[in-house]
């Protein structure tokens, strides 16, 4: 039965009595013990007292003041402390200055508001029997100190023993694809509402913060494959955006070379139609006065028309009455002549120059030709 | 005078050594049983403050609190004969301290040994006759709270342990096998990457080929109004001669072809050979025209 139980006194095994100050006794009866040794120091001071009285007094003085000192604790504003009394749960101090017995109480401060991080990293098993590879990392604080203290032998180790099976737990729940995108909140959620059930059952005190999915990947071993796709759904977008582009650029060029061809036709249907009727009018005016003066009229057309045409042309008139010569026209000279009159001006070598001295010759020689047979045929 | 000191000096040593040796505490993490002479005498401790008969009596203390038996991974068989690792966890609490004490001889090593070994069993045992899907996925709870709840009663009766939780930390494919899954996987990525690229060009060439068509529509079509309105023109000109012409024929004749020779004989280079016999040469021969 605890010796600290209410009434303990009475239930004391060794009495009050013959007991010297060195176990660790009721509180209440240390305190009249030291206050009974004051007592005696004082009376032991004054003049006449026994040498042998005095060391013991200061001894024990001196040992209450240490003793008292020792119980002296201060919880921060970010801890709890827990007490134990003589090994029972006690209480939970919060921040201050306190003062707990030595030896009797013992005192466990826990940092409460610091938030620490767990991280953890593995490849596991998806549901569709793929494989992922997933960082974790889990922000907690201790909520409940003297679960944290008293209950869990190693609360830490649970906490990262407790991650990797609520981890692995629910991406085995999940498809690849929904690790990696689309269920992402989903992992970390569901990771920490089982996570925290874990640590409740036991007893770690810890509470979780946040459980952040810091990396969710195709394993590296086919991280390229994973990659391709990606690019290939760039790939995709880029030929569609290509062709688009190319639709875009090929069918205006066609309205406008639609129009060009319409525009076209409208201006040669007005050229057509227009020059008809211009013509028209001018054959019309001319037929007026024609039929006012047809002999005359029609002969000065036609000789206008004749001279125009004789005047236009090379012309060789032959006299077929005389025609019992023999004959030489130099058709393919004279042809040759008229069209490329040009083309010799060009270049003026020696050999050139050569050569157009035996045509002014030749040229000479048929003027000549010429005149002696237009006086032959006069 | 020295002599009472001195026996007070001894009172007090004799009465520190036999408190420090008689008194013990019990922390509210621990769980104690009492031994006289190796015989249990008792077994449940609130936490506090006792005293034992020294020499005679011995304390051995326990932890009380929850705690871990941690199992290396260990290779298991599943239902469609796969290998695969398993790694597991349990939590534990001694929940009944004489009964720890007599079964595992008070060597926590001890308990947890025979504690992993049972998990092993069972494990194994669940492990085979499910496929890994549905130890992956699909009934992982139910797997778990069936061994906890199982062990617990076997572990409660013949270790005094409470058996708080059994929990797969991981569940792994041998290396052989992951590279066979790596290798799927790939396959599988090489297929979708393959899928996009090829829809990528199936829009590409819709795309174009519907520009294409839409060129061709565009321009044949206006082709077709050009050449609606070159006939129309051409009609229009054919009936304003017709019109013009139809009132004298004859002289349209005679004007048009004076024209045509006009047109016909432009150039130096065509040549006529001429005899002066014609109407044009009347007056070149004979001044009276005769």
């Amino acid at each position: 039965m605890a010796w600290n139980e209410p009434g303990g006194n009475n239930k004391d095994p060794w009495g009050g009595g013959n007991r010297k100050n060195d176990g660790p006794p009721d509180l209440d009866e240390l305190i009249r013990k030291i206050q009974q040794k004051l007592g005696g120091l004082f009376r032991g001071g004054s003049p006449g007292t026994g040498t042998g009285n005095f060391p013991w007094m200061l001894i024990l003085v001196l040992g209450a003041l240490i003793y008292a000192g020792l119980g002296i604790y201060q919880v921060n504003a970010n801890e709890a402390a827990v007490v134990l009394r003589l090994g029972k749960y006690h209480t939970t101090e919060s921040a201050g200055l306190h003062w707990n017995p030595p030896l009797i109480d013992s005192v466990t401060k826990v940092n409460m508001t610091e938030v620490r991080t767990e991280r953890t990293t593995g490849q596991m098993l998806t549901e569709d029997a793929n494989i992922v590879e997933v960082v974790l990392t889990v922000q907690w604080q201790v909520g409940d100190a003297e679960s944290y203290v008293l209950r869990v032998r190693d609360p830490v180790k649970s906490l990262q023993e407790a991650t990797d099976s609520a981890l692995r737990h629910v991406v085995g729940s999940l498809t690849l694809n929904g690790v990696i995108s689309q269920n992402r909140t989903q992992v970390s959620t569901d990771t920490q509402q089982r996570l925290q059930e874990y640590l409740d059952l036991y007893q770690t005190g810890i509470l979780i913060d946040v459980v952040n999915l810091t990396d969710a990947k195709a394993p590296r071993e086919v991280q390229d494959a994973f990659d391709d796709v990606t690019k290939a759904r760039e790939d995709e977008v880029r030929l569609q955006n290509e062709a688009q582009a190319y639709a875009n650029q090929v069918i205006p060029v066609a309205r406008g070379q639609a129009q060009r061809i319409l525009e076209e036709a409208e201006g040669y249907k007005a050229r057509v139609v227009e020059s008809a009727r211009g013509e028209a009018v001018r054959f019309e005016k001319l037929l007026t006065e024609y039929e006012r003066a047809p002999e005359v009229t029609r002969e000065r057309l036609y000789l206008d028309a004749v001279q125009e045409v004789m005047s236009g042309t090379s012309k060789v008139m032959v006299d077929v009455e005389g025609g019992n010569n023999i004959m030489y026209l130099p058709l393919d000279k004279l042809a040759q002549e008229s069209a490329t009159p040009a083309a010799q001006r060009q270049d003026t070598s020696p050999i050139v120059v050569e050569e157009v001295y035996q045509r002014v010759v030749e040229r000479l020689r048929n003027d000549a030709a010429n005149s002696r047979r237009s006086q032959t045929v006069r | 005078m020295n002599n009472r000191t001195l026996a007070i000096i001894a009172v007090v040593l004799v009465g520190i050594l036999l408190i420090s040796s008689s008194a013990f505490v019990v922390k509210e993490t621990e769980k104690a049983v009492l031994l006289r002479f190796g015989e249990l005498v008792r077994s449940y401790y609130e936490p506090g403050l006792y005293f034992k008969i020294p020499f005679a009596e011995k304390l051995r203390k326990f932890d009380a609190r929850i705690q871990t038996v941690d199992s290396s991974p260990v290779r298991m068989l599943n239902s469609e004969n796969k290998f695969m690792m398993v790694d597991s966890y349990a939590k534990y609490r001694i929940s009944d301290v004489g009964k720890f004490y007599t079964a595992t001889r008070g060597d926590e090593r001890n308990a947890v040994r025979l504690l992993s070994e049972q998990i092993n069993d069972r494990l194994r045992n669940q492990f085979g006759v499910r496929d890994l899907h549905e130890v992956v996925s699909g009934e992982r709870d139910e797997l778990m709270s069936e061994i906890t709840k199982n062990l617990n009663q076997v572990a409660q009766k013949n270790l005094g342990v409470e058996v708080i939780d059994v929990r797969v930390k991981r569940i792994d494919l041998p290396p052989e096998v992951s590279e066979s899954v790596f290798q799927r996987m790939r396959a599988g990525r090489e297929l979708e990457a393959r899928d996009h690229r090829a829809k990528g060009e199936e829009a590409s060439e819709r795309i174009r080929a519907n520009a294409d068509r839409q060129k061709v529509v565009i321009e044949s079509e206006a082709y077709r109004q050009a050449e609606e309105l070159r006939g129309a023109g051409d009609a229009e000109a054919a009936a304003i001669y017709a019109a013009a012409y139809n009132k004298n024929p004859e002289f349209y004749r005679f004007t048009r072809s004076l024209q045509a020779y006009k047109e016909s004989f432009k150039s130096k280079s065509d040549m006529l050979l001429v005899e002066p016999d014609s109407e044009f040469f009347r007056y070149l021969k004979d001044p009276k025209g005769q």
